[in-house]
């Protein structure tokens, strides 16, 4: 696959893993009783179990340490947010990402959720991930497109501004975020990547967004960053 | 394998205006012979409408691929022809609808 942008000293090609994220961005819908009940939930649970089966990972955890990421989990983002949740789960291919998201919907997650599903092909390795993940329970969702202004830049420009950028992500790992690689959405989407942090704090998040403003990362993107904390997807699903 | 619809919407960016008549031409030939490999590769277009007057892009592209890898494929050649560092866009997937329930 042709990378949109090359690998950088943080960031390594993550090879023909074929691998697809399939993002989720959720709104929870006000549902008549009857609508959604135990046997919607235990529909969802089984095809979660299924897609599982069928070597998906169901959280974002899951694509830094599969066995310690089996937990469904998504990210509680109410708070700040117009959507209620969001996550990433990975699919082994586009294939199964498409058609995963379609059973999911008729399992009767559409019933409960109005969501955004955002699906494309995994670019860039995971870095870092591997200490304690009970301590990195803040998510980070990161979505951009490259702007007219990258579009009309040099080779050499935009060489810059990706070793520019790669200070501010070396910054980002120091402050103890796990980041999940890269994804390219651009085929399947407005949006060209997507980009997931589990974090320590939201103080950690918005320090490293300061590192990103002093890179002059936006000068190039247009994005939309939504921050939440982990919950298992079960409580989320579940919850009123 | 499972039909997919594959709908492109693009409109130029403001420096494709700027290019000179005969590197239009030569970017044109080459996004034209990706369409055309993806057409041997399986993939069927639909067709290509004009929709700026309700809509922030200009066309609006519909293609039939046999499944989302050769739709990928599709995008990626058109991508690696540096078709979308000269057209803002926004794509979509999707399996043909199941009966409602």
């Amino acid at each position: 696959m042709t990378l949109l942008t090359g690998a950088t000293d943080v960031f390594a090609a993550a090879g023909s893993s074929g691998r697809c994220i399939v993002a989720f961005l959720a709104r929870r819908q006000p549902v008549p009783p009857g609508v959604f009940g135990v046997g919607e939930r235990d529909a969802i649970a089984a095809v979660l179990d299924a897609l599982q089966a069928e070597g998906w990972c169901l959280s974002v955890r899951a694509m830094f340490d599969p066995e310690g990421g089996a937990e469904p989990t998504a990210f509680d983002t109410g708070f700040a947010h117009s959507v209620d949740m969001a996550g990433a789960f990975e699919a082994p291919s586009l294939s199964s990402a498409l058609a995963g998201t379609v059973r999911l919907e008729r399992a009767g997650w559409s019933r409960r959720f109005a969501t955004e599903w955002l699906l494309g092909p995994r670019e860039f390795a995971t870095v870092g991930g591997l200490g304690d993940a009970a301590a990195h329970d803040w998510g980070f969702l990161a979505f951009w497109e490259w702007n007219d202004a990258w579009a009309a830049a040099t080779g050499s420009e935009r060489r810059d501004y990706d070793a520019e950028c790669d200070v501010a992500f070396a910054g980002d790992v120091a402050l103890d975020i796990a980041i999940a690689g890269r994804h390219r959405l651009d085929w399947a989407s407005s949006w060209h990547h997507v980009g997931i942090w589990e974090a320590p704090s939201l103080a950690a998040i918005d320090r490293a967004m300061r590192g990103h403003e002093d890179a002059a990362d936006f000068k190039f993107t247009t994005s939309r960053h939504l921050v939440g904390r982990r919950r298992p997807l079960a409580d989320l699903i579940a919850a009123d | 394998m499972s039909d997919c619809i594959w709908i492109h919407y693009a409109r130029p960016r403001p420096h494709w205006y700027g290019l000179d008549e005969g590197t239009k031409a030569e970017r044109l030939e080459a996004w034209t012979a990706v369409a055309d490999a993806s057409s041997r590769d399986g993939g069927v277009r639909l067709g290509r409408y004009h929709v700026r007057g309700q809509h922030d892009f200009e066309t609006v592209e519909i293609w039939r691929f046999p499944d989302a890898e050769a739709a990928f494929r599709h995008w990626s050649g058109l991508a690696a022809a540096g078709y979308g560092e000269f057209n803002a866009f926004a794509n979509n997937i999707g399996l043909e609808a199941e009966a409602p329930r």
